[in-house]
């Protein structure tokens, strides 16, 4: 849920957005060493990734994409 | 997979990243303990509630503050339920912690003249504001590192080592690699926070239930698990926190007709009443078909919601993406409904903050988080986690090291690494959505009666005996996932088993029990692992030293008086029946 998009162009490979993820969500890849999003249902739409990037390369969307039950 | 991590010597070892926490660790150092470890399983300060909190705390300040009105709303809004003696730590402590966090960094809302500026927003404290939870926490991690506590990130404690009866250390494993950790310790803090259930709550979604899962596993007495609560928000976006900054703003909530009706069940606060009544409010609207609900904010002035941009940063990006603000407007009200229910209990706890387990602190919402201010949220965080970690440092200094069976951390790892091991199974996913679609519903937690509580306990038992045994993990965050499904489903087991033993009204409405019951419930309702067996049982709150004392007698809850005045129901031979 929540994060979208990590613009490779722009991703500078820092690691910022992987250590504050608190879901875990999030990884780099080896070779390139570029952030990439692993584990998207896991994503708690918390915006902070794309809040904390240096270099604006994340884009997240508040909108469910698992279906939580609503109450009535 | 690499060999164990072994971390011996510890004097206090704190477990969760979040205000509590880093308190707890801080001040453990502060009272000479030489080694501090605070471990998350996310990273230390970026975890939890803390670094989502809404960007205010209730706060006593005792310069401003009528200290006998304070303990007067706090005991009077929990029905008696709150631990008085921890409510006068609360507002002895506060004002000193808040400045200790100005100190550190946090970056707090102020007047011209330097002084900590105040709004009212839910309830009748007043609040002060800073800048993002997440920039909150930041500043509170350096402090933990520069006062000398190693931080240890992306592990998950599954299990507690005990020692003839105390505590003896934890053992976890790497959400990166695998790897397992075992942390040998004189002392813990359990600081993981309380039970959510991963509902709709961005930013929440990794609070639990693992200090009651893995306190109960233990053996420790847990307390008040019987007390539920949702907080409110947006129906079809995924956007929170915030509600404090919104009603404080001037928020409007309204049900189909378009009639605001919070005002009916709190004539004073209106939208501005503590959650336990909005909880109740918004579900009667909805048992009388007044649904959907829309909170309104187009009203709200350019210079408020400016305000709110500062202090509650993330939530207003995603309004703002949502475009449901534009420019410095709110151009569109919100469907609104109550979140699903986040479990208040905690471990039992005695006034030097130390459960049934020797040498096993606590803190933060992994307490009974029973009380609008001083045992929850994020100023109950700041003050018992400080307490916490002193008490806890003092602890250590007077005992000796503990002694580890081996063989106890050998079936404890086994036990964690089962899904790993394991050749296939359901994905922690199933689990999640089969126990939110059990518990989610308002009339389960929320308005209850004993034949739902009952039916949603026996589907909650069947997921835990038919699916939870077969939960297979990829790899080792999946490991993580399929420990947090885990937990949670334990977790609301034994909220519907406590909630079944309350047979009366207090803070969650019961349709067959309405009365609220100072005669027999003054109690929390207790839970303990006894063999395989679940134990439930009611402790009498301490009210020994207390100021305020309750007078005997059983009377319709205030709540139900509103319900019954407003012609929804009438009470027949003792129960609540709708009109």
């Amino acid at each position: 849920m929540g994060v979208r998009k990590i613009d490779v162009s722009a991703c500078i490979g820092c690691g910022t957005c992987i250590e504050y993820c608190p879901m875990d969500v999030l990884k780099m890849d080896e070779e390139s060493q570029k952030a990439f999003i692993k584990y998207l249902r896991d994503c708690q739409d918390c915006f902070l990734c794309e809040r904390v990037c240096p270099n604006n390369a994340i884009q997240c969307i508040p909108v469910y994409e698992r279906r939580i039950p609503l109450p009535w | 997979m690499s060999e164990d991590t072994i971390i011996g010597d510890i004097d206090v070892l704190v477990i969760g990243g979040g205000l509590a926490g880093a308190f707890a660790a801080i001040k453990a150092k502060e009272a000479g303990a030489a080694n501090v470890v605070q471990v998350d399983k996310a990273s230390v300060g970026r975890s939890g509630c803390s670094a989502f909190g809404a960007g205010v705390m209730r706060t006593f300040l005792p310069q401003e503050d009528d200290r006998d009105k304070a303990v007067y709303e706090n005991v009077m809004r929990t029905n008696f339920l709150c631990d008085q003696e921890r409510l006068e730590h609360h507002l002895e402590d506060c004002f000193a912690r808040i400045k200790e966090m100005d100190a550190f960094g946090v970056e707090f809302e102020k007047t011209p003249d330097g002084q900590f500026e105040r709004i009212l927003a839910r309830g009748v404290s007043r609040m002060v504001m800073f800048k993002g939870g997440y920039k909150m926490m930041e500043a509170m991690r350096k402090a933990a590192i520069k006062k000398g506590v190693k931080i240890v990130d992306r592990v998950m404690v599954v299990d507690l080592l005990t020692d003839n009866g105390r505590i003896a250390g934890a053992v976890g494993f790497s959400t990166e690699n695998g790897q397992a950790f075992e942390f040998i310790a004189r002392s813990i803090v359990l600081a993981a926070g309380g039970g959510w259930m991963k509902g709709r709550r961005p930013g929440h979604r990794n609070i639990t239930g693992d200090s009651m899962a893995v306190a109960y596993r233990a053996g420790v007495t847990l307390a008040g698990l019987d007390s539920a609560e949702a907080n409110t928000g947006p129906a079809m976006y995924d956007i929170g926190p915030g509600n404090n900054m919104y009603m404080s703003a001037g928020a409007i909530l309204v049900n189909a007709d378009g009639e605001r009706f919070a005002g009916i069940y709190d004539e004073d606060l209106k939208e501005r009443t503590e959650l336990s009544v909005l909880n109740v409010a918004c579900s009667i609207e909805a048992r009388r078909g007044k649904t959907p609900l829309f909170l309104d904010m187009t009203h709200i002035e350019p210079e408020k919601v400016q305000r709110m941009k500062r202090v509650i940063p993330l939530p207003m990006m995603m309004y703002e993406r949502a475009g449901v603000v534009v420019g410095d407007k709110f151009v569109k009200r919100i469907e609104w409904v109550i979140e699903g229910p986040h479990c208040k209990g905690g471990l039992m706890l005695n006034s030097r903050y130390e459960t049934t387990l020797p040498g096993l602190f606590t803190c933060g919402d992994a307490m009974p988080t029973v009380g609008p201010q001083g045992q929850s949220a994020l100023p109950g965080a700041m003050t018992s986690g400080a307490r916490a970690g002193m008490y806890a440092a003092e602890y250590a200094a007077a005992v000796s090291p503990p002694k580890i069976n081996p063989e106890q951390g050998s079936e404890l790892r086994k036990r964690m690494f089962a899904p790993l091991k394991r050749k296939d199974g359901i994905e922690p996913d199933q689990v999640l959505l089969s126990l939110q679609e059990t518990i989610t519903p308002y009339d389960v937690l929320i308005l209850r009666h004993e034949q739902r509580l009952a039916k949603a306990l026996e589907e909650v038992e069947g997921i835990w005996h038919d699916q939870v045994p077969l939960l297979y993990a990829y790899d080792p965050h999946y490991l993580r996932m399929a420990h947090e499904a885990s937990n949670i489903v334990l977790v609301a087991m034994m909220m519907l088993k406590s909630a079944l033993e309350r047979k009366e009204s207090r803070e969650a409405l019961r349709e067959d029990y309405p009365y609220l019951d100072n005669a027999n419930w003054v109690k929390l309702v207790t839970v303990q692992k006894e063999g395989e067996r679940m134990s439930i049982g009611a402790a009498p709150v301490s009210l020994e030293r207390s100021k305020l004392q309750p007078a005997k007698e059983k009377s319709l809850n205030p709540l139900w008086q509103v319900a019954e005045k407003q012609g929804i129901i009438r009470i027949e031979e003792g129960k609540v029946r709708w009109v």
